[in-house]
């Protein structure tokens, strides 16, 4: 509600109210002097005198100051507006907009200490009912859910009441979003000319009103009146799980679990955390009203990989207190290496040099956080398990043609490579048959220095770049001692978003270079992992490296089926592969109807929870976690629907007062009060000078 | 062999003009005034039968009634009173408030209006010259004042020093304050035992003040009288218009609408006169609320009362 004055200039006049101060204080001061020998009376007198006569001056005071103000506000025309309509016209046609979005499942007591009374849901059906039946016989109506996703209860308005009533008690809690947008849209299509929106939702939240501006804009246009009710809980408080994630390093072990207040006091909420196999870690989770708070959940060092769940327990919307998170196979091996050049020492295998920086001690060690690598020869790649492995390493090998497809595949879900070359490299099978992954093309290999003499330095990196985030506390130096004496030289290429050179040498020569695959990444080394060509394994900078290397590019989970989170009601297209036989989805509450068309799979969940698709006698293809609208559990009062289309459309959606006549009432009402105050005070005067003398004598 | 210098008189011509008015007026005002003996309060041995009481351990045996006792069994003692000159003490507020009033000067003196000043003057003129007429000792003590020739007079008998308080009240002219406390107190120490002690004073203190003072004052004589003097006019804020009214012992002046304040101002005068009449009657003193356009006979008659 705003107050504007259509005369502002008239507030001027307010300098008038300064009179009546400035004659109140002249009449203060007599100058009349007399000697006066019963001062100890006077004094007396004035000061039991003083809190009344204060109150009696300052009460004529100000209703004089209340005459002169509230006169200059008459003329200044002030007029209060706030967000309304006109309802006094019944419009010939009605759409009942319901919102039945996950918000809409609290209760009105707020569901606290066990209460059992009815949800908003419940109360907008029940209110739009009474508004359907108070509507006049003839009218048209329609019913649009906002739930999840627009809908329309009735192909067109109808003028049939019992049809109504029966579509509105029959509008199911969804745990979807607001489309509050959509259903405007909806609503604004079906009236197709003027009419009006009954709108019954809970305005909860700072986005969903918000979202439906655009919509909001075009009511005007159409003639369309909107008349929200909006529905509340007597207790707004709601704690909600609103992100569930398996740690983001290599070495993660841990789920980040966090969770939201929206409402009420600080809580400690008991939380559970359900790993795939049945697993379940408890913890408790202290969180502030109107804030948020995370908790780590350190999960066993071997855990089979597949959808795990947090879940809390708050009285408050049931259906925002779990979260599914997947959870790729944790304990196995993550790193391959395809040894190209197995050596005849040790010493000249990129294996000896990388076994020993991954597993600093050693194999039997490897529970204490090290990495043992799987080798393979280049003929086993066979062994690579997108479930197990996240790292590949392909080192100097001669004929990468055979391990092309599972590396691009691999990659493309998130996998990570390193490709380090060497004397079995040839430019040409490279250029052609990992295409897909290699940030550049190969040239040759090229001799930097004359046998005998020193390599070409390597130039420190650049630590702004994220590769390089572990060195800034130090061993940046040690990259400068990195010499090289031989590398393989590159097609001319350009950085950029997909493409980007992480090292090179003194002179500017690249070392090491990024390409962005799908949703992994590949690392180029042009030279190679063991000291044929460079001292780098034998420099303190190694270890670290080849750990961030194997931490960088594992850091995206993956898995050998397809994973995906979304949102209630969000869409998810899955690329079934070819000759895929029968397939199912499987949800929380059994088979969900599916669509394939050209191999593309697609499914719309509308229940949070783990989706499963499955061909028979196989693995799943795919693992769907589903989860709620955190922006739903925000169940705290937002923006007034009517607020906002006033904002939008003022004209259409603000209702007007006008004050001059009160103000004017009020003007004459302060003066006569002062008037009649002033008048009653002189009476009283007089009596008291008309007093006989003997009153104070005989006393 | 050359006779010494007369004695000049301390006063001038007119302040012996003064003070023959000032006798002139106080034998006026005593001339209506009912002359007669007057009894001590004091009952002890004596000539004159007083009354009988009950027999109480510690009292003397000589003065048992023997007859009743032999004729009823009854222990009785005679009391009689006792016959004894009264010295009478007057204590004269001369502060400076005293000095306000209808216009200042000497009622009867001058011919004007009276100031409480000057009643006061007027009155204790009378008084003494009653006393004297009477042969009965009077003194005098000036409470503040300026141009006080002689603060304290004992009491005497006699028209030399009758006339000596004539001069001092002639000549004294209110200022300053009278702290009555402090002034009663050093008073006390001066009056003789079973002295009646008149106080002249228009009390322009708070009595919480100066009644502690009254204790003293009492228990050794027993006869207290206070002569409270105003100005009607002042205590009826008989002005026509608002003004600022000063104190001549404050200074600083207070505007005041008379109109507005007649009301409140009542109030606070009958509470006063509660607080001071509390004051003096826990001291057995006599108090005698006197305008200073009352007749000095009527005012003189209330004083003396039971005298």
């Amino acid at each position: 509600m705003t107050l504007g004055f259509l005369a502002p200039a008239a507030l001027a006049l307010a300098a008038l109210a300064a009179g009546p101060v400035l004659a109140h204080l002249a009449r203060r001061h007599p100058q009349r002097v007399e000697p006066y020998g019963a001062m100890l009376l006077l004094r007396r007198m004035l000061l039991r005198r003083r809190h009344r006569r204060r109150l009696r001056d300052r009460l004529l005071l100000l209703l004089r100051v209340l005459a002169v103000l509230a006169a200059v506000l008459a003329v200044g025309r002030p007029e209060v507006r706030w967000p309304g309509v006109d309802t006094s016209q019944t419009p010939g046609a009605v759409v009942i907009l319901i919102d039945n979005s996950l918000s809409m499942d609290l209760r009105v007591d707020g569901g606290v200490g066990g209460a059992d009374g009815p949800t908003l849901l419940a109360l907008a059906r029940e209110s739009a009912q009474r508004f359907v039946r108070g509507l006049p016989e003839g009218t048209r109506m329609g019913v649009i859910t906002a739930g999840g996703q627009a809908r329309r209860g009735t192909g067109r308005l109808t003028t049939d009441r019992s049809e109504v009533l029966s579509l509105i008690k029959g509008v199911r809690q969804t745990q979807g979003g607001t489309d509050l947008s959509g259903a405007l849209g909806e609503a604004r299509r079906l009236l197709d000319g003027g009419g009006l929106i009954a709108a019954f939702i809970d305005e909860a939240g700072p986005s969903a009103v918000e979202g439906a501006r655009s919509e909001l804009a075009l009511l005007g246009e159409q003639r369309v009146t909107l008349q929200p009710h909006a529905v509340r809980a007597e207790r707004v408080a709601n704690v909600a799980v609103t992100s569930a994630k398996y740690g983001d390093g290599l070495e993660g072990g841990t789920v980040r679990v966090k969770l939201a207040s929206f409402g009420g006091p600080e809580r400690e909420v008991p939380v559970v955390v359900e790993l795939p196999d049945g697993t379940a870690i408890n913890t408790f989770v202290t969180v502030a009203g109107d804030e948020e708070a995370e908790a780590f959940v350190t999960v066993p060092r071997v855990t089979a990989g597949g959808v795990g769940t947090v879940r809390i327990t708050d009285p408050a919307l049931t259906a925002d207190n779990t979260m599914p998170f997947h959870l790729p196979r944790v304990g196995a091996s993550k790193v391959l290496v395809v040894d190209g050049d197995p050596g005849p020492t040790p010493v000249a295998s990129e294996v000896y040099f990388l076994e020993r920086a991954l597993a600093p001690w050693g194999a039997r060690a490897t529970g204490q956080g090290g990495v043992l690598p799987v080798v393979t020869s280049s003929s086993g790649v066979g062994e690579l398990d997108p479930d197990i492995h996240r790292v590949v390493f392909l080192a100097n090998v001669a004929d990468p043609a055979p391990l092309a497809a599972p590396l691009v595949d691999f990659v493309r879900r998130g996998g990570g490579l390193v490709v380090s070359l060497g004397d079995n490299v040839t430019p040409e099978r490279y250029n052609s048959a990992l295409a897909q992954l290699l940030p550049a093309a190969l040239r040759k290999a090229r001799a930097l220095v004359a046998r005998g003499e020193d390599g070409r330095a390597t130039a420190l990196p650049d630590l702004s770049l994220s590769f390089f985030q572990p060195f800034r506390r130090g061993g940046r130096a040690s990259f400068g001692d990195i010499r090289w004496g031989r590398l393989f030289t590159l097609e001319p290429y350009e950085d950029g978003p997909q493409v980007r050179t992480l090292m090179h040498l003194d002179g500017g020569l690249p070392l090491l270079i990024e390409r962005d695959v799908g949703r992994g990444r590949v690392l180029l080394l042009t030279s190679t992992l063991d000291i044929d060509w460079g001292n780098f394994p034998l420099q303190a900078c190694f270890m670290p490296w080849v750990q961030r290397t194997v931490g960088y590019l594992g850091a995206e989970v993956g898995g050998g089926e397809q994973r995906l989170t979304l949102r209630t009601w969000e869409a998810a297209r899955i690329q079934l592969p070819d000759a895929t036989p029968e397939v199912t989805v499987t949800g929380p509450d059994g088979a969900v109807p599916a669509f394939v068309r050209s191999g593309l799979l697609t499914i719309q969940p509308e229940r949070a929870g783990e989706y499963r698709v499955e061909t028979p006698g196989a693995p799943p293809l795919a693992r769907v976690a589903v989860t709620t609208d955190p922006a739903e559990s925000d169940v705290r009062p937002g923006p007034s629907l009517l607020g906002v289309a006033a904002e939008i459309d003022p004209a259409r959606f603000t209702r007007r007062l006008t004050l001059a006549p009160w103000a004017l009432l009020a003007a004459l009402l302060a003066a006569l009060a002062q008037a009649l105050l002033a008048t009653v005070l002189a009476r009283r005067d007089e009596l008291a000078e008309q007093l006989p003398a003997e009153v104070i004598l005989e006393t | 062999m050359q006779a010494p210098p007369p004695v000049q008189p301390p006063w001038d011509p007119q302040t012996l003009a003064a003070i023959d008015h000032l006798r002139l007026v106080a034998r006026e005002a005593v001339a209506g005034f009912l002359l007669g003996g007057h009894r001590s309060v004091m009952v002890a041995s004596g000539v004159e039968f007083s009354d009988t009481k009950p027999y109480t351990p510690g009292d003397s045996l000589r003065h048992l009634d023997w007859r009743v006792l032999a004729r009823s069994e009854q222990l009785v003692v005679r009391r009689h009173r006792a016959e004894q000159e009264l010295s009478t003490v007057v204590l004269l507020d001369a502060s400076a408030d005293m000095g306000t009033g209808a216009a200042g000067g000497v009622a009867g003196i001058d011919g004007g209006p009276a100031s409480k000043w000057a009643y006061a003057v007027g009155i204790t003129a009378t008084l003494i010259h009653w006393l004297v007429h009477r042969r009965e000792p009077v003194g005098l003590g000036i409470i503040a004042g300026r141009e006080v020739p002689t603060r304290w007079a004992p009491p005497r008998l006699g028209g030399v020093h009758a006339a000596r308080l004539y001069g001092t009240l002639v000549q004294t002219r209110p200022a300053g304050r009278a702290h009555l406390f402090s002034a009663l107190a050093d008073f006390e120490e001066r009056i003789p035992r079973r002295a009646m002690v008149v106080v002249v004073s228009d009390l322009m203190e708070e009595p919480a003040e100066w009644a502690p003072a009254l204790s003293a004052l009492v228990s050794r004589r027993g006869d207290l009288r206070v002569l409270h003097l105003h100005d009607p006019a002042e205590w009826r804020l008989e002005y026509d218009d608002a003004l600022r009214l000063r104190s001549p012992e404050i200074g600083r002046p207070v505007a005041i609408d008379p109109l507005d304040a007649r009301e409140a101002f009542e109030e606070v005068v009958r509470d006063y006169l509660v607080e001071v009449r509390e004051a003096l009657g826990a001291w057995r003193g006599r108090h005698v609320l006197t305008p200073t356009d009352r007749p000095m006979a009527a005012t003189l008659a209330e004083l003396l009362r039971g005298m």
